[in-house]
């Protein structure tokens, strides 16, 4: 009997730091600061950005059928743009396995803030036996002006993190504030995983070396709450690109009958200081 | 005492106000070529305004004035792209300059 209490505590152990697994949806391209117009290759990941581990297929569900993106696009001065159809579908390779991505090359066009915006179709994740789709936004900015950073996008994204900091504009050792929102309205004392690509991407791969030696390997992703105001903060210790999760900062939601865990994600590029 | 704080203050935070003011306001201009042999240069500045009336002069190799015109309400100046090398002038002020050579702007 103890032994059986034991192993059933070693489940729920296990079972209960199942999330530690951290699922990134990515809007990634190498440069979030851009001195001009320009060609820029984007990158939509599902993947475990510390570790560069599982990457999944966007969009599968439970029976293994893998469903299009539901929305892409970029606001621009206030003006919104669905790209939908320019997205391409893409294998990209993890350090453990591969999975369906998808990339766009295109021109990124005019002085101002680029604001990023997916909703992908949910994603059926069996060890934790819930969908989770992940609202996610990156903003790249041409020759300084800010136009949009700080603007809610609303429609298409049900849930999102509105910077109170450009997210282009971070100099190692600086902070980031945002406010996790839902239909446009704080969410208080949201939960937020913060990540890190800790390995670069070349191509459609992550690369073997790491950035950054993990300094509390259990500790990762790194949890942090947001306040009363479902505003938060963090301070970076390390240049790179660092990921923001709100969890299920889209309410109690279902899909097929199972749990939705609707989240709101943003990327962050820090630039290191020589 | 109270005068030496005064002018202490009147030294320190004078200099600093009009400094301040120079990095918080910095003038910005970005050009891209359309392709059909037009450029246009997009203004602003890093605290959001706009560079609506914005001087806006097109200069060649020696420094002559090949085009002239001013940023409409959208902060935009669009315009022949001369022959040759030139350089774009988005003239705000004294302070508030900015020049773009031609060789930087690209499609």
């Amino acid at each position: 009997m103890k032994k059986l209490v034991m192993l059933l505590s070693l489940v729920a152990a296990f079972a209960l730091s199942a999330p530690a697994y951290a699922h990134f949806q990515t809007i990634y391209t190498p440069q979030s600061a851009l001195s001009k117009t320009q060609k820029i290759n984007i990158k939509l990941i599902f993947t475990h950005p510390w570790e560069a581990g599982h990457t999944m297929d966007i969009g599968k569900d439970q029976s293994g059928k893998i469903h299009p993106p539901i929305a892409f696009g970029v606001m621009h001065k206030g003006k919104k743009k669905d790209l939908l159809e320019t997205l391409k579908a893409i294998t990209f390779t993890s350090l453990s396995n591969k999975g369906r991505a998808y990339d766009v090359n295109m021109k990124l066009k005019g002085m101002g803030d680029h604001v990023f915006y997916f909703v992908p179709a949910p994603y059926y994740e069996g060890a934790e036996d819930i969908y989770i789709q992940q609202c996610t936004k990156a903003i790249y900015n041409i020759a300084g002006a800010p136009t949009d950073w700080d603007a809610l996008v609303g429609d298409p994204l049900p849930t999102e993190i509105v910077p109170l900091d450009k997210p282009y504009s971070i100099w190692k050792g600086m902070s980031f504030r945002g406010v996790v929102t839902c239909g446009g309205k704080p969410v208080p004392d949201a939960e937020i995983e913060v990540t890190y690509m800790n390995h670069n991407i070349e191509g459609n791969n992550f690369v073997t070396k790491e950035n950054m030696e993990i300094p509390q390997p259990d500790l990762v992703p790194i949890g942090i709450k947001a306040d009363s105001n479902g505003e938060f903060s963090f301070t970076f210790p390390k240049a790179g690109w660092w990921g923001f999760c709100a969890l299920g900062a889209g309410g109690d939601l279902k899909y097929n009958g199972k749990e939705l865990s609707q989240d709101a994600v943003i990327w962050v590029q820090v630039v290191d200081i020589k | 005492m109270k005068k030496t704080l005064i002018y202490l203050f009147g030294f320190l935070a004078v200099p600093f106000f009009f400094t301040t003011y120079a990095f918080a306001h910095t003038p910005l201009c970005s050009c891209y070529d359309n392709g059909d042999g037009t450029i246009t240069c997009e203004g602003g500045f890093s605290d959001g305004s706009s560079a609506a009336g914005v001087s806006m002069t097109v200069q060649d190799k020696d420094g002559k004035a090949v085009t002239e015109g001013r940023m409409t309400e959208d902060s935009e100046f669009t315009f022949k792209k001369p022959e040759g090398d030139y350089t774009v002038v988005f003239d705000a002020g004294p302070g508030h300059v900015v020049e773009v050579p031609g060789s930087e702007i690209t499609e």
